[in-house]
């Protein structure tokens, strides 16, 4: 038997390769999944590891920590040798030159400590004692501070005087005008420890045992307070985490199905050959145990190789990636050793049992039998039980997804999911003959090679169906994301619509100067500007403050216009506003202005436009009338370098006297954590689109060497080389756009139920949104996918002179 | 068609100092050595030799499949081996026709598709003449209920002759058949022949049947005999008895 192996080995070496190729690239692709997914998640966390650079363990909760700690953990941690610091930050007043940088302005800390120092300082130098302060970047442009301008920061008795010794490079997490030592901040009553962060000199576990005996406050590691920071962002949901876990499922999932697929048709070609074995006196045990040591051999060599492939490739991606997208969306590759040994063993063992289904199908026959050409052309209708069995697995798995839509949980969704997809996969033979064909017919006005090519591609409805599958799951995959994203993206959208109607809202003590909308319109990335008409009336508890009326040029230059209208009578009431409301807010309140008072009913909005409430119609007109502006709405163009913008408008609002409050750092902020998880999608989308060209290929490939001689026939009675490449082609092409088309649509119903599902846990009320172009381009994609798979097997069987061809078998 | 006057076409095809040989220095094969042979027109012509005497090859070189080591062949006045592969294809598709031992027909294609296939390559139009021509084939290879039928549906005998079909359908000026009966019994074989007989003389077809069976040769107006690649003798209408002898003195000068 040992000569048969190695006889067969070296004259079907192309096979191998395509089974080889399959094994290697589904190995590669779970690999490579990880390393991708990775990326995204360090990412993430990249930035808020930047927040708290430098230290071994933090102290406190999520949301801070209670400010009595911070003394017994600083000495806790002296004992044992450790450097500790405080990240705290507070809103105060601060005074340059006499006159206040707005009303409320931040302030955090900066350490002492260069390890644990989180900011960049890009001029000066950093603060090396109390009393030393580290301006931000836009703050310093916005007020004009400049290295060695001396600050009152906090207001009375409370205050402090600094001095600027630098300036900071702005971030998005953390961020704040000023930065002061912890010593300097702590003086003042509003300042807020978020947390403590150590460096530890020695061994971290025991330095953490010994800080928790001081504190009731939770002690982490970096690693573990930056990763529940980033799940408390998401609102508690590990967004990142979810589509891991989607991905590693799916992975495992195409790479069974490739390889199944490949060898199934390996071994449907090689029948002949194994019954002629059995013929001349091969032992069944003998048979089967020659496959095995044959698969295993494939299955170790291409695991191995796929291991290599999958981490070059993920690491290519992510680099790609990086270098094609703004870079820090990518963090670096972590690869999890689980992961990459999972994938090892998992190519190894699917490899195997892969190899061996075909063969027990060869085996279990009289040898025969087995050598009668069974007519792999025929077109075999697949039966009545296989459209019955497929339709109850697609109801069930609809089923379950429906309880998972129910429950908004994550196991029933992605049982239903694969438990559906499965039902489709089973309804194939069935499905995608049927698809190909009407794609055919479609397709076939062009030309005698793409009507070859359909009849081609429906000859062996199981086959086209398991082609098609591997490439059906990869854009399955893509669209059910794209379209998850697409909906959670509408969501968020439709949310921070409302939370931040306004881009940038400048308000006043008094009624605006004239020139004031001139000049803030004037400025480079102002879409539009509008002064916004009110009085300055007295609210009960907060003094006085601007009731204004939009009118329908500032409405129109809102995100959500109808957040900034107001019922008759109704005073909207934000945030902001009702935070410094020391009575309470009671649901009607008597509004009053020179002596005029009227009653009005009152709702409290998440929506931010700064220190201002919005009345409805009859307010002003009850309060004596005469508006004038007091506030002037800004809408940002898009695309605008908000950095330079916000910077540009916080200078001429303190030239005019105004206060500045904008929502759009906040915004790009959000954003950016989206543009994150799109990124990882399309890094995924980039393997499957790999998958899919190895599927194709490999199923091309085989079926052009099992057609050798119908291509000398056709060569022969008259098709060119470019004809027969062309059907060819149009074959590739055809498979991958029945695959496209039929995944695009189950993509979106997955995505759909997902979003759904998922991400209504978090968000109210999701769209469900169908991103047309993006699902165009995968179809898209794919189709030039399948033409690229056969241009390989295309050309090779272009070559051959037909009278070589004829005598081919 | 350009308006060059051929010279007087006065054989079907023709080959001069046709040398083929596969692989290189020790190991090459001179599957043809130097073969001068003119075939006549409208004549029914066999190819015969034993086994690995380089029929098929002559037969691959004579039909434009294949690539001469040495040598020209001329079929129908055009020197095929000045040709580019792909008006050597279009060649083929417009002035031969062929009949193999075996894989005649595409599987996933009806007997009709396959007779028309030739024609659609061409991209010619089906017209009425066609059909009367389909008609008249068909009804003479006794195929007319097999038209709709897959070759899978189709007895071999039957294969053979919807090939038969094909090759007379689109007009080709020679019929190259390489063992058309090698797969068949010996009363599909007859009918086989006799149908290649009957389009030589009923439709004045050309035909260059390749076969190593005497049987198979005695329907044949002329035979080829070929010997370790070389042209051992071109019998013009032999008897039996004659040809009996040739083959005979071959196969024996080659055991
Ligand atoms: N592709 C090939 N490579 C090497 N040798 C070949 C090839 N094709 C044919 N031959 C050799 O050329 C000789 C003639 O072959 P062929 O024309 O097929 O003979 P016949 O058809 O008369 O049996 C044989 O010795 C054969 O082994
Ligand atoms: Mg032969």
């Amino acid at each position: 038997m040992r000569t048969v192996l190695r006889a067969s080995l070296r004259t079907h070496t192309r096979r191998y390769v395509a089974a080889f190729v399959a094994v290697m690239v589904a190995v590669g692709f779970v690999i490579a999944t990880n390393a991708v997914g990775s990326a995204a998640k360090s990412g993430l966390s990249a930035e808020f590891e930047r927040a708290y650079r430098g230290a071994d363990l933090v102290v406190g909760q999520d949301y801070g920590l209670d400010r009595s700690q911070v003394e017994p953990v600083e000495r806790a941690a002296a004992d044992q040798g450790a450097a500790a610091d405080v990240i705290g930050s507070a809103f105060t007043t601060v005074t340059h030159d006499g006159t206040p940088l707005g009303q409320d302005t931040s302030v955090s800390t900066v350490s002492l400590d260069p390890e644990l120092r989180r900011q960049t300082v890009v001029a000066g130098r950093a603060p090396a004692a109390d009393g030393q302060a580290l301006v931000d970047q836009r703050a310093a442009k916005a007020d004009r501070i400049r290295v060695g301008d001396r600050l009152v920061v906090g207001t009375d008795g409370d205050r402090r005087t600094v001095t600027v010794v630098g300036v900071a490079k702005a971030t998005t997490y953390l961020s704040a005008d000023l930065y002061v030592p912890w010593s300097t901040l702590s003086a003042l009553p509003d300042a807020l420890p978020d947390a403590v962060v150590v460096r530890t000199s020695g061994d971290p576990a025991a330095t953490s045992a010994a800080l928790s005996k001081v504190t009731e406050e939770p002690v982490r590691t970096q690693g573990e307070y930056v990763d529940a920071r980033v799940v408390t962002l998401n609102q508690g949901f590990d967004a990142i985490g979810i589509l891991l876990l989607l991905f590693a499922t799916v992975a495992g999932f195409v790479a069974v199905l490739v390889i199944a697929n490949t060898f199934t048709i390996l071994f449907a070609q090689r029948t002949r050959d194994l019954a002629l074995l059995r013929c001349v006196g091969a032992t069944r045990q003998q048979v089967v145990r020659s496959v095995r040591v044959e698969s295993v051999a494939v299955a170790l060599l291409a695991s191995t190789l796929g291991v290599v492939a999958g981490v070059g490739a993920g690491y290519g991606i992510v680099a790609t990636v990086r270098a094609l997208s703004d870079a820090s969306t990518l963090g670096p590759v972590a690869l999890s050793p689980l992961w990459v040994g999972g994938a090892f063993v998992g190519g190894v063992v699917v490899t195997v049992a892969a190899a061996w289904l075909p063969t027990r199908r060869v085996v279990r026959v009289s040898p025969l039998a087995a050598l009668r050409p069974h007519d792999a052309d025929v077109l075999s209708r697949a039966g009545a039980a296989r459209v019955g069995l497929g339709a109850a697995v697609v109801a069930t798995g609809a089923a379950t997804l429906a309880v998972a839509v129910r429950t908004s949980t994550l196991p029933p969704l992605l049982l239903g999911g694969m438990v559906t997809f499965t039902g489709v996969l089973l309804l194939g033979p069935v499905l995608v003959p049927a698809l190909l064909r009407v794609a055919g017919r479609l397709l076939g006005g062009t030309g005698l090679a793409t009507r070859l090519a359909a009849a081609n591609a429906v000859r062996n409805p199981r086959r086209s169906a398991a082609t098609t599958a591997s490439l059906l799951v990869g854009v399955t995959l893509a669209t059910a994301v794209l379209t998850g994203m697409a909906s959670a993206r509408g969501a968020l959208d439709d949310e921070l619509e409302v939370q931040y109607p306004v881009d940038v809202a400048l308000t006043g003590s008094s009624t605006l100067p004239d020139d004031a909308l001139d000049r803030v319109g004037r400025l480079d990335g102002v879409d539009r500007a509008s002064l916004v008409p009110g009085v300055r009336a007295e609210l009960p508890g907060a003094g006085v403050v601007p009731v204004l009326t939009p009118g329908s040029g500032a409405r129109d230059l809102t995100r959500d216009p109808s957040t900034v209208e107001p019922p008759r009578l109704t005073l909207l009431i934000p945030g902001a506003v009702a935070t410094t409301m020391t009575d309470g807010i009671p649901e009607r309140l008597r509004l009053t202005r020179d002596g005029r008072s009227v009653e009005v009913a009152t709702k409290v909005v998440g929506s931010e436009w700064g220190s201002a409430v919005l009345a409805g119609p009859g307010v002003v007109e009850a309060l004596g009338g005469g508006a004038t502006p007091q506030a002037l709405w800004v809408r940002v163009a898009d695309g605008t370098d908000t950095v330079r913008l916000t910077g540009e408008l916080g200078a001429v609002a303190r030239e005019l006297g105004l206060g500045v409050s904008s929502t759009v750092d906040s915004r790009a902020s959000i954003e950016k954590q989206l543009d994150v998880l799109t990124w990882a999608v399309l890094g995924l989308l980039g393997i499957s689109v790999a998958i899919a060209l190895v599927g194709i290929a490999n199923t091309v490939g085989l079926s052009v060497l099992e057609r050798g001689r119908e291509h000398a026939l056709l060569r022969a009675l008259g098709l060119t080389r470019g004809e027969l490449r062309r059907m060819l082609a149009a074959e590739g092409l055809l498979l991958a756009l029945v695959a496209a088309v039929l995944g695009t649509v189950v993509g979106v119903a997955f995505g759909w139920v997902g979003t759904v599902s998922v991400v209504t846990a978090a968000v109210q009320d999701v769209p469900l949104v169908t991103p047309w172009s993006e699902l165009a381009a995968v179809v898209g994609i794919a189709a030039l996918a399948g033409l690229l798979a056969c241009v390989v097997p295309a050309r090779r069987a272009a070559k051959v002179a037909p009278a070589e061809g004829l005598v081919l078998d | 068609m350009t308006t060059t006057t051929h010279a007087p076409v006065a054989t079907a095809a023709s080959a001069r100092d046709l040398t083929k040989t596969y692989g290189t220095g020790a190991a090459a094969v001179h599957a043809l050595d130097g073969v001068d042979v003119d075939l006549a027109p409208g004549r029914f012509t066999a190819v015969m030799g034993p086994s690995g005497s380089g029929k098929s090859t002559l037969m691959h070189c004579l039909a434009g499949l294949d690539r001469p080591t040495r040598g020209t062949v001329t079929v129908d006045g055009v020197d095929l081996t000045r040709l580019d592969d792909d008006r050597l294809t279009r060649f083929r598709r417009d002035h031969l026709g062929f009949v193999f031992q075996a894989f005649n027909l595409l599987p996933m294609l009806t007997a009709r598709q396959n007779i028309l296939l030739p024609l659609e390559l061409a991209g010619r139009r089906v017209d009425a003449n066609v059909r009367d021509d389909l008609d008249t084939v068909v009804s003479v290879l006794g195929l007319g209920d097999r038209l709709e039928h897959r070759p899978s549906e189709l007895s071999g005998g039957q294969q053979q002759r919807v090939a038969i079909a094909r090759a007379l359908v689109s007009q080709a000026s020679i019929v190259f058949a390489d063992e058309p009966t090698g797969n068949l019994d010996s009363a599909a074989s007859a009918e086989v022949l006799s149908y290649l007989r009957r389009s030589v003389r009923e439709l004045g077809r050309t035909v260059v049947m390749v076969t190593h069976e005497i049987d198979a040769a005695a329907y044949a107006d002329d035979v080829v005999v070929l010997a370790d690649g070389r042209i051992r003798s071109h019998l013009v209408s032999p008897s039996r008895a004659e040809l009996v002898s040739v083959l005979a003195g071959s196969t024996h000068r080659d055991a």
